[in-house]
């Protein structure tokens, strides 16, 4: 049962987040229709020169290729330039605790997973990364991957509003984005939790003398700037191993808070900044409803099992809830919100015990992941969303007896070749990773132990989580691994860059049509009926393709029933 | 429920199709290149031959073959997957064989005609039909069968076209003008001509009808293409999904699962409902378009009907007959209706058009028991040019005439001041006012008003209902266009269209972005026609105009665009609604499937909500539903699914609880019964010898 007395927390956290989606949503359609802002005088002249440094012509707009080649090079460029840095740290300086160089796997592995959004994290921060690699390399990743996916974003709304077959200038997206939205949220972000109490500072380690004697040091730094845009940017990745459940990532209740709006703060926003940016504001409300319907409903559900375990006898007093792996700190309820809001937006940080959750609360969070869109990472999530939507509306045009169309653009061959594509890549590099652990001998072995259905649970999450450009872990596995480094490294990178290019190029081909006014008899989405279509469509799809592998994993799990 | 118009959807004429040659065809089709064109079926055929060779040879396959390895189970999957196979092979076989039907009976017409072919010199020879050829001169008279497609130069005849079309009514064709174009295989009545043929001997539009119909490599329309790409990446991720779990589970070593079992989960996934129908659905609706006596000359622009935002109707022959009727009479001060109706009636007596003959059903409706002597008429007065009005002279010597208000009023003089402002006021609204005189005195006016036809209000708000916008085009004066457009409920109307107007509303339409479909019968017609994104030609009109149309009405009726708009949406529907129906059965066989596989594993269990306790049973029983859901939805992919015109949300609504939920429900329920059938069976004492003596004949 969900434990009753916290119910009010709930609603307050998530009654806030989305009565901020609006307005943030018109906020982000004011940045990339390039509209006047507060911030001109200031950051204006910032842009300018950052352009005229990157010898860039912000105003000329790109056909999808072109944007599709600026984004990967970017993101290649950056990525490569982690990827060195974190092989050689240990001879540069900033490096107090003495981090040894990565291997060039662990290295591959982590340059990926921050520069994808992932933000998996198979090294361990306060001893594999020095502050130089952590600020100036990870940190860097942390700010550009989520400036990519909302550039993903920013070019599909054009695709869908704009006829002359350009995207817009990724360059402009691109720096405009980090100047706009990531940096000055961030430093909010971080204010306000420096307020909270999360420590920043450049020092690297706290020494005490515990009371059994001797010293011990702690690792320290600068941890409220880290989280808010771990947060703010869906990353993930935390400043501690332990993440969201290390008492200086996440030490309150009003930090815990914080933490959710800001996850939550940019893909809640996504539909509202669509629509506006179409110029048909009310084609947010079936969207939203969407996300909200498919998140509302998992988290009753992940609240419910771990509200209370089914398999404990009825002797077992669970009157606070299922509290193994859960956040004592807080209630079940807050640790809970926290736990779905995180994987649910792909953020992917952490502050229960995944491995520990009931096989149900498992499953609800790995559909999550396999969904990616309710609401997903900071642009690719609406992305995926969107994507989704091309496919239902085509679904639903034939079921009305007409060719379909969305926002006046019509659906056929190229876009729905590309949206097939994006969605069901998702799958693919989900199961056959899965399957090539299982199979490649010793493997399986090394990682888990051979099979158990927690196990495989354990195995599955791992590549679920790293092809929805997650990053949240569930243990225990082993997965510092050469196999789980370059085939996690490229799961992360085909869940990334595969649908971001699917995307592009569904927005490319779309831009270049004429839009088609509606008439009576289009489909119209802004209407319950298409609601109830698109929240069909995306769990049953989602369900038929997983369900053999959910059978295998957590049901198994189950003795006895739920 | 109203469904479509019965016009739209009756077959008029039934093809009669010959089963064994389905049937014969369905296995034709069984060869490994034609299978490759379904992508979902095709996956389906490598399995059946995959399991046939296992139940066949099983030591040939020491892997699978292993412990636990049951023949009897492979044997009997590998039948379901053939049936299922076969279905679908069956299924295309009937729409083929429906086509060629009606292609043959239309092809009877044409065989072994014999034309009189005109010499330069103008003498004639006999030849037969087939050596004709474009530009060749024949001379048809009364009784011949017209040899070939053409155009009439010389002479006027009728025509009996009824064996093309089913019109009974005969037809007039004459030179000049835009009723020259004759159709081969018709029969002419009376009168004789000389005709310019206008194709190559199979060129006609019969032989493009034919060719059609019996065109096994048609042409795949976009929606249709996507489609299949949509099923086919959708089937290659259950191959990846079923792939990788099979060799999971071999990993995990925790459950054993037969591969038959997998093979059949796969293909219970597998979207085989609608990727086995797919064809026929196709062949079906361009069949349906030909049972309305239209030739559509690609199935995409059977689709392309469906998809209309735009519909440019013309007035006249389409929203009304093109007959001015007689509404009212209005006499005169001082006159008796009585008496206005008896002279419009005299004076109409002769009159033997449309407007004169419908002045006497008026007057006898009006006052239909008259008693007394007949009228004793000494004379007619037809109308010609110069007088400009009509009538006739009694024995008696009075002269009763009625012709336009203003002929009348220089035999009469002008009206009286009342009597002329009802007829002017009539005209301002759309009305033709004719004035009635007897003996120089002005008697009254009859009101004639050109008619909507019956029915057609109704059609037109059914295609506002479907969002498609109707513009009237005509000729008339914007008072007499306005008046219609107001009584029929068209969205807008182009008075005094000039000839090129058309074509003009066409490229504007076109340029907002519109899908636009219009009739037509002239040659002035033929560029509007040809830009159109569906141009319905008349069969009557000439044959530029059907060069150009993409559809030809061999019942030269203009309304059946509306029709054509319904069958249109009614192919797309059919697609969409299988695809919706197979997908949503598939919930339900994972709740059949899943516990048959994870035996005894507690926490699948409470997935089997269907409580099926014998596994191998459960599995063959969904595959078995899997396979007979094919034959289930033949009818519903040739006749086409349900439709009647409403708006996009609704339709959508009904279509997601009939095929979305009925998908779903139904599966539940057909897979129960099956399970139950077969374990009865399985059950019964006769069942378990006939295994064994089948297990036993494959020599195991």
């Amino acid at each position: 049962m969900i434990p009753t007395g916290t119910v009010p927390e709930i609603v307050l956290t998530l009654g806030i987040a989305i009565a901020l989606a609006p307005l943030f949503g018109r906020y982000l359609a004011n940045v990339y229709s390039n509209g006047p802002s507060v911030w001109d005088p200031i950051v204006g002249r910032v842009e300018r020169a950052v352009f005229w440094i990157m010898g860039v012509d912000p105003r000329r707009p790109m056909t999808w290729s072109q944007y599709a080649k600026a984004l990967l090079l970017t993101d290649g460029i950056a990525i490569g330039f982690v990827f060195v840095l974190l092989q050689l740290q240990s001879g540069l300086p900033n490096n107090a605790l003495g981090a040894p160089s990565m291997s060039w796997h662990l290295a591959f592995h982590t340059s990926i997973a921050f520069g994808t959004n992932t933000d998996f994290q198979h090294y361990v921060p306060e001893e594999q990364a020095s502050l130089l690699s952590s600020l100036f390399g990870l940190q860097l990743l942390m700010f550009t991957s989520p400036a990519t996916g909302l550039c993903v974003f920013a070019a599909m709304a054009r695709g869908f509003s704009r006829k002359d077959g350009r995207l817009g200038n990724y360059y402009s997206d691109f720096v405009r984005t980090l100047t706009r939205v990531l940096v000055p949220v961030t430093v909010l972000g971080a204010i306000a939790l420096v307020l909270l109490g999360v420590p920043e500072t450049l020092t690297q380690t706290a020494q005490i003398l515990p009371l059994t004697g001797g010293h011990e040091s702690i690792p320290l730094g600068p941890v409220a700037s880290w989280d808010s845009i771990e947060f703010l940017g869906t990353n993930g990745g935390g400043f501690f191993t332990a993440n969201a459940a290390h008492p200086f990532q996440d030490p309150t209740s009003a930090t815990n808070f914080v933490a959710i709006l800001l996850m939550l703060s940019i893909p809640l926003a996504s539909p509202f900044a669509f629509a506006r940016l179409v110029r048909r504001p009310g084609e947010a409300t079936p969207l939203f409803a969407t996300i909200l319907t498919i998140f509302l409903a998992g988290f009753i559900v992940f609240l419910v099992f771990e509200g209370s375990n089914h398999f404990l006898p009825v002797t077992v007093n669970q009157g606070a809830g299922y509290l193994v792996g859960a956040e004592t700190r807080f209630s079940i309820s807050e640790s809970a919100l926290f736990q779905f809001s995180s994987v649910y937006s792909n953020t992917g940080a952490t502050n229960m015990a995944l491995g520990s959750l009931t096989p149900l609360s498992q499953t609800v969070l790995m559909f999550g992941m396999f969904m990616q869109s309710t609401p997903g990472g900071v642009g690719t999530g609406f992305g995926t969303l969107l994507i989704n939507v091309v496919l239902a509306v085509f679904m639903g045009g034939l079921m009305v007896g007409r060719s379909p169309e969305y926002l006046g653009k019509k659906i056929g061959m190229p876009q729905v070749k590309w949206a097939a594509a994006a969605i069901l890549s998702h799958p693919f590099s989900i199961l056959i990773p899965t399957a090539l652990a299982m199979v490649i001998p010793g493997v399986l072995q090394s990682a888990i132990g051979g099979y158990t259905p927690h196990g495989f649970t354990v195995l599955l999450y791992e590549f679920s989580s790293e092809s929805a450009n997650n990053g949240s872990g569930m243990g225990p596995i082993n997965d510092g691994t050469m196999f789980f480094n370059v085939a996690g490294a490229l799961v992360m990178a085909v869940g990334r860059y595969f649908p971001a290019v699917a995307m592009l190029a569904i927005a490319g081909s779309l831009a270049q049509q004429e839009p088609h006014r509606p008439g009576p008899g289009t489909l119209k989405t802004r209407s319950v009926t298409f609601w109830f279509f698109l929240v069909a469509f995306i769990v049953i799809v989602t369900g038929l393709l997983f369900l053999p592998v959910l059978a295998l994993g957590p049901f198994s799990q189950m003795v006895g029933g739920p | 429920m109203a469904t479509i118009p019965a016009t739209a959807l009756a077959v008029r004429k039934t093809p009669r199709i010959s089963f064994g040659g389905a049937l014969k065809q369905s296995f034709i089709r069984f060869g490994p290149r034609t299978m490759a064109r379904n992508p979902v079926m095709f996956v389906v055929y490598v399995f059946t031959i995959f399991t046939a060779l296992i139940t066949l040879l099983p030591s040939a396959f020491p892997d699978l073959s292993g412990p636990g390895f049951s023949r009897s189970y492979f044997l009997a999957i590998t039948l379901i997957l053939f049936l299922t196979v076969w279905f679908a092979t069956l299924s295309e076989s009937i729409a083929e064989a429906q086509g060629k039907a009606q292609a043959e009976s239309l092809r009877q017409i044409r065989t072994g005609t014999r034309a009189r072919r005109m010499r330069p010199d103008g003498s004639s020879e006999f030849v037969d039909s087939n050596a004709l050829h474009k530009t060749d001169v024949v001379w048809i008279g009364a009784g011949e069968i017209i040899p070939l497609d053409g155009d009439v130069f010389q002479g006027v005849a009728e025509i009996d076209e009824s064996m093309m079309t089913g019109e009974s009514a005969a037809v007039i064709r004459e030179s000049g003008g835009d009723k020259t174009s004759v159709l081969g295989g018709s029969r002419l009545l009376r009168g004789k001509i000389l005709v310019r043929i206008s194709v190559d001997p199979g060129g006609g539009f019969l032989d493009r009808m034919i060719r059609l119909v019996e065109s096994a490599t048609r042409e795949k329309s976009p929606n249709e293409l996507a489609l299949t790409l949509l099923l086919s990446a959708f089937t290659v991720s259950l191959l990846v999904v079923i792939l990788t779990f099979d060799y999971m589970l071999t990993a995990s070593g925790a459950i054993v699962v037969s591969l038959g079992t997998l093979i059949a989960l796969l293909v219970c996934l597998m979207p085989t409902t609608i990727g086995g129908l797919l064809p026929a659905i196709g062949i079906a609706a361009v069949n349906r378009v030909s049972y309305a006596n239209v030739i559509a000359k690609s199935g995409r622009a059977v689709e392309a009907a469906g998809d209309l935002d735009v519909l440019i109707l013309d007035k006249t022959g389409t929203i009304t007959t093109g007959n001015r009727i007689a509404v009212e009479f209005i006499p005169a001060r001082g006159v008796s209706k009585t008496d206005l109706t008896a002279a419009a009636a005299l004076a109409s007596s002769y009159d033997d058009t449309p407007e004169g003959r419908s002045i006497l059903r008026l007057a006898f409706r009006r006052s239909p028991a008259r008693g007394g002597p007949p009228p004793q008429i000494a004379r007619v007065l037809p109308f010609t040019p110069e007088r400009r009005v009509s009538g006739v002279v009694m024995a008696d010597g009075r002269e009763v005439l009625k012709g336009a208000v203003a002929s009348i009023e220089s035999v009469t003089g002008p009206l009286e001041a009342e009597l002329g402002q009802a007829a002017r006021r009539a005209a301002d609204q759309g009305m033709t006012p004719l004035a009635v005189c007897q003996d120089k005195t002005a008697l009254g006016v009859i009101l004639l008003k050109d008619v909507v036809k019956p029915g057609i209000p109704d059609r037109l708000r059914e295609l506002r209902l479907m969002g498609i916008r109707t513009i009237m085009c005509t000729g008339d004066n914007r008072i007499t266009a306005r008046a219609i457009a107001h009584e029929s409920g068209v969205d807008e109307f182009v008075a005094e269209a000039k000839p090129e107007t058309k074509l003009e509303l066409v490229n504007r339409e076109k340029a907002a972005g519109r899908l636009v479909a219009m009739t037509g019968d002239g040659t002035n017609d033929a560029p509007a026609l040809a830009r159109a994104d569906v141009g319905l030609a008349m069969n009557s009109g000439t044959t530029a105009a059907k060069e150009a149309g993409n559809m030809v009405d061999l019942d030269s009726d203009p309304t059946k665009i509306i029709e054509v708009v319904s069958l249109g949406k009614q192919l797309l529907i059919t697609r969409g609604g299988l695809t919706t129906f197979s997908v949503t059965n598939d919930v339900a066989k994972y709740f059949a499937l899943l516990p048959a596989i994870f035996v005894g594993v507690g926490g699948v269990t409470f997935l089997n909500v269907l409580r099926f306790h014998n596994p191998p049973i459960a599995v063959l029983a969904t595959l078995l539903f899997n396979a007979f859901i094919i034959p289930l939805m033949i009818p519903v992919a040739l006749r086409g699914a349900p439709f009647r015109p409403r708006t996009a949300v609704a339709l959508l609504r009904n279509n997601i609880l009939v095929y979305g939920v009925g998908g779903f429900v139904s599966a539940f329920v057909g897979i129960w019964l099956v399970y139950v059938a077969l374990l009865y069976l399985v059950g019964s004492p006769w069942f378990a010898p006939f295994v064994h003596l089948a297990v036993q004949a494959l020599g195991s």
